[in-house]
């Protein structure tokens, strides 16, 4: 080598080395600097030895049990938003900076803690028993889960929606100029030339309230109905919501998430309970329930409420009584190995649980295995007499006779051409009291009573008075218009539990036939400690009857009201009704919302213009273009699409508030998103919201909203509870978002700005009248929820007046001024008491009263055969439903079984979804949590893997009819053969995962990790055989159908 | 396989050692190994050694420097070395670490310094640059006295042999790393230093030295020893991991045996050391710069292995952790940094320094 | 249960009584004197896993309370799903097993300390002093239950410190106080009549790793045997990615 060579690459090498070194090293040279300037290389932390935890929130000394408040921090009581649950919590924040520190539970809170403090326990008595003082708080623990504790960060996070915005661009575009808030509310109100496309129709001139929408279906209602505003709903805001859509506004068309959320089960639970206007629903008593089935619900993973019944579950099966099985395609974490002898996973064939449920009803039925001292007892009379604490309609007969005009009804005393009575008043009674109770009296039958039939002689008689009836009859009465063909409801239930065998029931939903039997055996082996638990499961095609049927087990082992059986819960103190303080019901003025519901829910087809027209015409009066709902209230899942395909009209305007059902509603997206992006097919979409979400990212407009902690609101509880609840929800700290004459601008200013602007009733001046008839304006939300406030407090016995001391340290000074400006003086301090324990709730003492639950479901009795749904017809099919339980398939709105339009041949496999137990459908916007579980691998069985070549982690696509998304598979045992499994949750493409332009301000690109995963939604089906657009929905309540959805896999 | 367990839900830990780590070990293995390769010409002084001797003490200074500056980038607080000395430490060897670091380094350099010394004094006289004043205050007058290189000698290997210890039984400690809690870990690492030692000197004769093919053909042959060595140590511990004398070994063994890609690597690293021991036995001359590179990559792999592909075994948990190289200083710009480290003091020390005590190009250049 | 389960729970039964009984037989290990803390109290918890529900209110509890950097925890449930192997024919079950430092009473993450940093307090408390620490993560490597981790934030060795800030004033941890299902308890065992000590004396528990000789004092109730040690199974799916299938970088 020449030495020049040499030298060249000496400094080459000594170059490069150097420059290497110095790149490489750059990172340690600034560590080094940087620790020897500042004394660390990374940040400085508070604590040497606790980093950046803050400062305890109090103390309390170990050998006094004396409490000292950490004076820079406060304590407030107030609700959680986390999921749908609204638990109340406690907020602990900096008092300088209003920077949240912690979010936990609410120690007076019976879904925070269990068993909740007694409500008159002093605030200061309150924090010590969450201490470890005496392991005090081991017991008082008073809890938020894991979201509860990690969505504070919504108040602070840089995707809130924080000044009203108006879409610059098409709509969906992601670009968004801030407005003034006076300019939105005159655009919304008068409308014109909004965006440049043409005019458009403002509030003002959509609220017309004389002429009819449609002449040629004047049961359509008013032109006014042509606004629907749309909510999720149950966050204690929902009253106003309604008092401005239905009673000032006087649109028909306000609907909640219901019908996407559980409705199947509800309905279903109002169709076994026998309450098909509130769909009452109830939860086992799971502190003393000796042996419970779970099927389509998952306590402890999802469920409602959550965290209670996480708790409750998890007490009950490690020190307290409860056995259990969980039924589910899914396991999850509702089951646990560690209680293995106290609780089993059994896998079930999605969307089959009317089979399940069926065969278990007719291996009751069989084997006597049911409570016949409950069932037998035909009123309440009856049933005093006999012990029980409900009685059923398992012994009234149904006319069954096909051409009796009342088929499918009960006999009734009168059909027998007995006299019939009305029952004598109790006392004095004014006419509301009088109204009461003859609607009473009719539902209960005793204005023309059930007719039964006496045990001994087998005598027809009314329900009504002392004595069993007799359980099992079909055979002929004789009327004065002759004989009539009659059957027992249990009767009827038995001879539709008879239509398939316990075989041919296994097989359908994959529970083994000797697994059904020993369930139903040990189900009834508990006496009334046994119930059923369903919900989100059911969320099928054909949920309606699956949750029917699944909730007719309850019935058979006569539960309801007993300690260990089922509770339909403890009950609220009314806020919003005319209460003992103030009417915020009423209002002079207010309109009566008229017409049909957009979803045609509520209305009997037989009795709409189309019918008749169709009638006189001659023709076939079914089907109807898309179904109509006889029993279901306003179905959110249809506002949509029924309006998209104008059937039976459409609308001008589409407020939402709160709800997002683009992603949390199987196949809506598909189905109506590129129409949502057309404002020639929906002129005028308003939003309300904190964030950006998959819906209002369509949105003309958005109105900011509080978050969380920052909201007024009242609400009770969903159930599963067994005390009087009212949860508060009040702004314990300053609202972020920009102000509107030195208020937060949110969705009740919105609500009141509006319908000042437009001069409607019920807001404004005079707005809210007290007890006494004296008027009070309604400018603020406070002029709202405080009144409710009062109305709670005052509800009952009248809660004591808050202290000075309490006062001071509940945080409730911040509204103080609030509460005194607004409220008469007397009210103000038992308002405050309340608002310091962020809500009123009955002492835990209160569930029971002996062997029975103290607030018993006593409002309607329980049904085995539901006359509503046996008399209501199917507007697709024109016939009957089924007023018993009854096995049916996955169908079409015109029953027609999804297999045959997808084959298994093609369609190998069913997809079905289950909660998230970390996350809500919206709560991946918080970091602290989604950094725990930020993805979902779809759950597939071992052997389906195997079969289509798919190993652990393979990115697979998953195809439906309605789509197809790709995934991680995520091959285990824990799903049912047959079946896949996508957690909900996940696979945002707004909130966050993607980056809006909101005037010259870009929202933070997440890097699209807000956006990981799939939403089963997205591949939710449209029903082919419906005109127009659609989704797929339960056949007999409009539903939807989230779940068994047929689908097929594929490595990719 | 079919798992009986399947986790569905856990948090991963990334490893607390970094790339760093693997470099401060791999460099401070072939240091201290380098100056066992230095004792046949200076302790024994056997000038057949000579050529080695000087290579080798090339490589234990260079490597050492370059070590203590990957070791500090391994701290996450690296300006609060002193808190090392500050709070000694006995029962920690870590911390005996620090202290020993320092002792071996001074008297590897004073070592290198007394055996450099005599041709320092003849550099300073025959160059004619700015560097001859320097030369000869680093000379220390003119009278070389060799004597004193021997005691030195004897002093920085027992110093060897006691960062030798230290870097074996600070990591052989950790019983909570089945890998790492092993006997065998020490001598592995002695082994895999002495074969990274061999290698870079058979480099170094390539690239800086002579290219002398008997200096290549004793290195190789000292590399089939070494080599030999370190499989003869690695059957040993997996004879004991699957006899199951050794509890660790087992469960380390138990712990990777699932994955494949934990093979791959044992794989690679097994035929890291048998293809180099292959040729070397084979045609010991003419392949220096091969077994050479391909016996520094041994010594690498291993230590990368150990500690990151060791790191990446949850302790409770299933599985590995995933670990993917970090591209800047934590990672790839790190480990690049050392070596350009590394080059950097190799081409300083070759070009201002009479390491091989022949005119360095200093000297050429004077006598120009 | 087959001979060999029952023979190898058996033996954690054994090792686990050892170690918790067996703190006098254990020659103590070299290291620094136990300083702070309440020389009277020995904190300790129980983890009643037939109470867990994996909510992970723990989780993120702690996460808030103590801040740390996003993707580092000082406690996790993690989550199994388990095949029965004694009867295969059954359906498998879920596991939920909270997971935190042990505040171990022979903790191996002490000793090895250069700088003493890390120390144990005279109720057990196991601490870091950030301060202190030169983040050589020497202990990281020590700690049998990847408990530790190095801070991105403060570069120095961080975990579950049993909310000693809270505990020290009589509260709670902020996993405990938030803990849904009841899981975690947690108080003196020194203390005859506290829960924690209630609850060991009356039930089968059992800790971590008893074979790594840590004297853990988290004591488990219900923990099966195959969870004891490190768990032999398939690991979770690491990566995460969109609905086209794209992989996402994590929080
Ligand atoms: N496949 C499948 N689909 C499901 C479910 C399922 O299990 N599987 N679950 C169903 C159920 S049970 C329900 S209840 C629905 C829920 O669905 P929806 O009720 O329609 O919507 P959410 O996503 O709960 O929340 C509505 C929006 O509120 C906004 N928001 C969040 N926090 C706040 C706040 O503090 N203040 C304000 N003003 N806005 C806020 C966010 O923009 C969020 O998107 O989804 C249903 N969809
Ligand atoms: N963690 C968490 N908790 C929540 C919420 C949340 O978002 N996250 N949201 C709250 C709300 S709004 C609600 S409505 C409740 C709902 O609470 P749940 O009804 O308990 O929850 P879901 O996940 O909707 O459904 C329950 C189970 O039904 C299973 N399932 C799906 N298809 C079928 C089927 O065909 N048959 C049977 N038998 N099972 C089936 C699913 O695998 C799932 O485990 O949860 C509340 N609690
Ligand atoms: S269950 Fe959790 S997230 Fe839902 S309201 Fe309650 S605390 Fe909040
Ligand atoms: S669990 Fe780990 S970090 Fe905690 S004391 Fe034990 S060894 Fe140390
Ligand atoms: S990381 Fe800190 S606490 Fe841990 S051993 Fe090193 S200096 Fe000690
Ligand atoms: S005790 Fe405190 S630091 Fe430890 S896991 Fe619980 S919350 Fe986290
Ligand atoms: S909070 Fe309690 S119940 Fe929930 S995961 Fe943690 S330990 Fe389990
Ligand atoms: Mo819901």
């Amino acid at each position: 080598m020449t030495t020049t060579r040499r030298k060249f690459i000496q400094g080459a090498a000594a170059v490069g080395g150097g420059a290497a070194f110095a790149v490489g090293y750059t990172h340690t040279g600034e560590a080094l600097v940087k620790g020897l300037l500042k004394g660390t290389s990374g940040k400085q932390t508070h604590s040497t030895l606790y980093g950046n935890a803050p400062e305890p929130e109090f103390s309390v000394d170990p050998a006094s049990g004396e409490l000292t408040l950490n004076p820079k921090q406060q304590v407030a009581l107030t609700m959680c938003l986390g999921c749908n649950t609204m638990c109340g919590v406690r907020v602990r924040y900096e008092k300088d900076s209003e920077r949240i520190l912690r979010v936990a539970g609410n120690p007076y809170h019976p879904l925070s803690a269990d068993p909740h403090i007694p409500y008159a326990t002093p605030l200061k008595e309150a924090l010590v028993s969450l201490s470890g003082y005496q392991g005090k708080g081991l017991a008082g623990r008073a809890t938020a889960c894991g979201r509860g504790a990690a969505v504070q960060q919504e108040v602070t996070s840089p995707y809130r929606v924080l000044s009203p915005l108006k879409r610059v661009g098409p709509r969906g575009s992601g670009q968004w100029e801030p407005i003034a808030f006076e300019q939105l509310i005159k655009e919304v109100v008068e409308g014109g030339d909004l965006f440049g496309e043409g005019a458009v129709e403002g509030l003002r001139a959509i609220r017309d309230l004389k002429t009819p929408l449609d002449p040629d279906n004047p049961e359509y209602g008013p032109k006014a109905n042509r606004l629907a505003v749309i909510e999720a709903g149950g966050a204690g805001r929902s009253d106003f919501v309604k008092r401005f859509t239905f009673n000032s506004f006087g649109t028909r068309n306000y609907a909640s998430h219901g019908s996407y959320c559980g409705f199947a089960m509800r309905a279903g639970s109002g169709a076994a309970m026998g309450d098909l206007k509130k769909y009452a629903h109830g939860k086992p008593d799971f502190s003393r329930c000796e042996f419970a089935i779970f099927i389509g619900s998952a306590p402890g993973n999802a469920g409602k409420p959550f965290k209670r019944q996480g708790r409750l579950l998890a007490t009950a099966r490690s020190t307290g009584e409860l056995d259990y099985v969980v039924i589910d395609p899914a396991i999850n974490n509702a089951s646990s190995m560690a209680a293995a002898d106290r609780n089993r996973w059994i896998p079930i064939t999605p969307g089959t649980d009317s089979a399940f449920a069926m065969a278990m009803i007719r291996w009751i039925l069989d084997n006597e295995r049911y409570d016949a001292n409950f069932l037998a007892q035909p009123g309440p009379q009856a049933a005093q007499a006999a012990g029980e604490a409900q009685w059923s309609n398992a012994t009234h007969l149904v006319i069954v006779d096909e051409n009796h005009p009342r088929k499918g009804h009960f006999l009734r005393a009168s059909d027998l051409g007995w006299p019939v009575t009305e029952a004598p008043a109790v006392g004095k009674e004014s006419p509301a009291q009088a109204k009461a109770r003859k609607a009473k009296e009719a539902q209960e039958g005793t204005l023309d009573p059930f007719v039964v039939l006496a045990t001994t002689g087998g005598k027809p008689r009314p329900h009504t008075g002392p004595g069993a009836a007799t359980l099992f009859f079909e055979g002929a009465l004789d009327t004065p218009n002759g004989p009539l063909a009659v059957k027992t409801s249990l009767q009827l239930l038995k001879d539709e539990a008879h239509r398939h065998s316990l075989e041919d029931y296994a097989e359908i939903c994959g529970i083994p036939q000797r697994t059904i039997e020993q369930l139903a055996r040990k189900f009834t082996s508990h006496g009334k400690k046994a119930a059923v638990d369903t919900h989100g499961g059911t969320m099928a095609s054909n949920g309606f009857y699956n949750a029917f049927a699944i909730l007719t087990l309850n019935n058979l082992v006569g539960n309801y009201n007993w300690k260990g059986g089922m509770s339909a819960g403890g009950g609220q103190f009314p806020a919003f009704g005319p209460g003992p303080r103030y009417n915020l019901k009423k209002f002079k003025g207010m309109v009566k919302p008229k017409g049909v519901f957009l979803s045609r829910s509520r209305f009997p087809y037989e009795k709409t213009s189309e019918f008749k027209r169709r009638k006189a015409a001659g023709e076939n009066p079914y089907p109807t273009k898309a179904p109509w709902y006889p029993f279901s209230p306003p179905l959110l899942t249809e506002f949509l699409t029924s309006h998209f395909n104008g059937y039976p009209y459409s609308l001008q305007a589409l407020i939402s508030f709160r709800t997002n059902p683009l992603y949390a509603q199987a196949g809506l997206r598909g189905a109506v998103e590129d129409k949502l992006k057309d404002p020639k097919a929906l002129p005028l979409f308003v939003a309300i919201d904190g964030f950006i979400n998959e819906t209002n990212a369509y949105a003309d407009y958005i109105v900011p909203d509080s978050v969380m902690y920052e909201t007024w609101g009242w609400i009770g509880i969903w159930s599963g509870y067994l005390t009087k609840a009212s949860t508060a929800r009040w702004p314990v700290l300053e609202p972020a978002q920009d102000k509107y004459q030195g208020e937060p601008i949110n969705a009740e200013l919105f609500f009141i700005e509006v319908a000042k602007k437009m001069g409607l009733p019920g807001f404004g001046d005079h707005a809210i009248a007290d007890s006494e008839g004296h008027s009070y304006p309604l400018h603020r939300p406070q002029d709202y929820y405080l009144r409710a406030a009062a109305n709670v407090a005052y509800a009952g016995t009248p809660v004591a007046d808050i202290d000075d001391d309490e006062l001071a340290i509940s945080g409730v000074g911040r509204i103080m001024g609030d509460i005194s400006k607004t409220l008469k003086p007397e009210e103000t301090r038992k308002v405050a008491y309340v608002y310091a324990r962020g809500g009123r709730f009955e002492d835990a003492s209160r569930a029971y009263t002996g062997k029975r639950l103290t607030h018993a479901y006593k409002k309607h009795h329980l049904n085995i055969y539901n006359e509503k749904v046996g008399t209501s017809r199917s507007s697709v099919t024109g016939k009957r439903f089924t007023g018993t339980p009854t096995y049916v398939p996955q169908v079409f709105a015109d029953g027609t079984p999804l297999e045959e339009a997808y084959p298994k041949s093609q369609w190998p496999l069913l997809l079905v979804s289950y909660k998230s137990n970390l996350q809500s459908s919206y709560s991946i916007i918080n970091p602290r949590l989604t950094q725990v579980h930020g993805y979902n691998p779809v759950g597939i069985n071992t052997q389906d893997a195997q079969k289509f070549g798919i190993k652990p982690g393979d990115l697979i696509r998953v195809t439906t009819p309605g789509g197809s998304v790709v995934a991680t598979a995520l091959v285990r045992e824990g799903i049912a053969p047959g079946a896949v499994a996508m957690e909900y949750g996940f696979g945002h493409t707004e909130l966050g995962a993607r980056a809006h332009q909101i005037g010259d301000r870009r929202q933070p690109d997440s890097g699209g990790i807000l956006g990981a995963g799939v939403n089963i939604n997205d591949v939710g089906l449209a029903d082919p055989k419906r005109e127009g657009v659609s989704t797929l929905g339960d056949w007999v309540v409009g539903s939807a159908a989230r779940t068994a959805l047929p689908a097929k896999v594929e490595k990719i | 396989m079919s798992p009986h367990i399947i986790e569905t839900l856990n948090i991963t830990r990334e490893p607390a050692w970094l790339p760093w780590a693997v470099q401060y070990f791999f460099l401070i293995g072939i240091s201290l190994s380098a100056v066992f390769m230095t004792l046949p010409a200076f302790l024994m002084d056997k000038p057949k050694y000579e050529k080695i001797g000087r290579l080798a003490l090339l490589t234990a200074v260079s490597c050492g420097l370059a070590a203590v500056v990957a070791l500090l980038a391994d701290l996450h607080q690296p300006a609060r070395f002193w808190h090392f000395y500050a709070h000694f430490t006995p029962w920690s060897w870590m911390s005996w670490g620090s202290l020993l670091l320092p002792v071996f380094l001074t008297l590897l350099l004073v070592y290198a310094w007394l055996v450099y010394r005599a041709d320092l004094g003849r550099l300073a006289d025959r160059t004619q640059s700015v560097l001859s004043p320097v030369y000869r205050r680093l000379a220390l007058g003119n009278r070389p006295e060799r004597w004193l290189v021997r005691p030195l000698a004897v002093l920085v290997t027992l110093a060897a042999l006691a960062i030798a210890l230290y870097t074996g039984m600070e990591v052989m400690v950790v019983k909570a790393r089945p890998l790492w809690h092993t006997p065998f870990l020490p001598s592995m690492y002695l082994f895999t230093g002495l074969v990274g030692a061999t290698g870079v000197c058979l480099l170094l004769n390539r690239l800086i030295g002579d290219a002398d093919p008997g200096v290549e053909r004793t290195l190789n042959r000292f590399l089939l020893i070494a080599l030999g060595l370190l499989m003869l140590n690695g059957a040993l511990w997996l004879a004991s991991a699957l006899t199951g004398l050794s509890d660790p070994a087992r469960r380390a063994l138990a712990a990777m045996s699932g994955n494949t890609e934990w093979w791959t690597v044992a794989a690679w690293a097994g035929l890291s050391a048998i293809v180099p021991f292959v040729i070397a036995w084979l045609k010991p001359q003419g392949t220096g710069l091969i077994t050479g590179l391909i016996a520094i990559h041994s010594a690498w792999m291993f230590r990368w292995t150990v500690f990151i592909n060791g790191q990446m075994l949850p302790k409770t948990g299933s599985g590995l952790y995933p670990y993917h190289l970090p591209t800047g200083a934590e990672g790839l710009l790190g480990i690049l940094g050392t070596f350009g480290l590394w080059v950097l003091i190799i081409v300083l020390l070759s070009v201002l320094l009479p390491w091989n005590g022949r005119p360095g190009p200093a000297e050429h250049a004077a006598r120009r | 249960m087959t001979q060999s389960r029952r023979e190898f729970l058996k033996n954690i039964g054994k090792l686990t009584a050892g170690a918790v009984t067996g703190v006098a037989a254990m020659p103590a290990s070299a290291g620094p004197e136990r300083h702070g803390g309440d020389p009277a109290k020995r904190w300790a918890m129980v983890l009643d896993l037939r109470k867990c529900i994996g909510c992970q209110a723990c989780t993120v509890s702690c996460s808030m309370e103590n801040q740390p950097p996003l993707g580092q925890f000082r406690t996790i449930v993690s989550q199994y799903e388990v095949e029965n192997v004694d009867q295969p024919h059954k359906p498998v079950e879920v596991f939920m097993l909270p997971r935190l430092c042990n505040h171990c009473d022979n903790p191996p993450c002490i000793p090895v300390c250069p700088v003493q940093a890390t120390y144990q307090q005279e109720d057990g408390v196991v601490l870091i002093d950030n301060e202190r620490c030169v983040g050589c993560g020497y202990c990281v490597q020590a700690c049998p239950y990847d408990a530790r981790f190095i801070n991105k934030e403060t570069n120095t060795a961080d975990k579950c410190t049993f909310c000693y800030h809270r505990v020290s004033v009589g509260l709670l941890p902020a996993c405990v106080e938030s803990c849904v299902g009841g899981a975690r308890i947690f108080g003196d065992l020194r203390d005859p009549q506290s829960e924690v000590s209630r609850l060991i004396d009356t039930h089968d528990t059992k800790v971590l790793r008893p074979e790594m000789g840590t004297q853990p004092h988290n004591f488990y109730i219900g923990l099966d045997g195959r969870f004891v040690s490190k768990v032999q199974g398939r690991p979770p799916l690491w990566e995460i990615r969109d609905a086209e299938g794209e992989e996402l970088e994590a929080l």
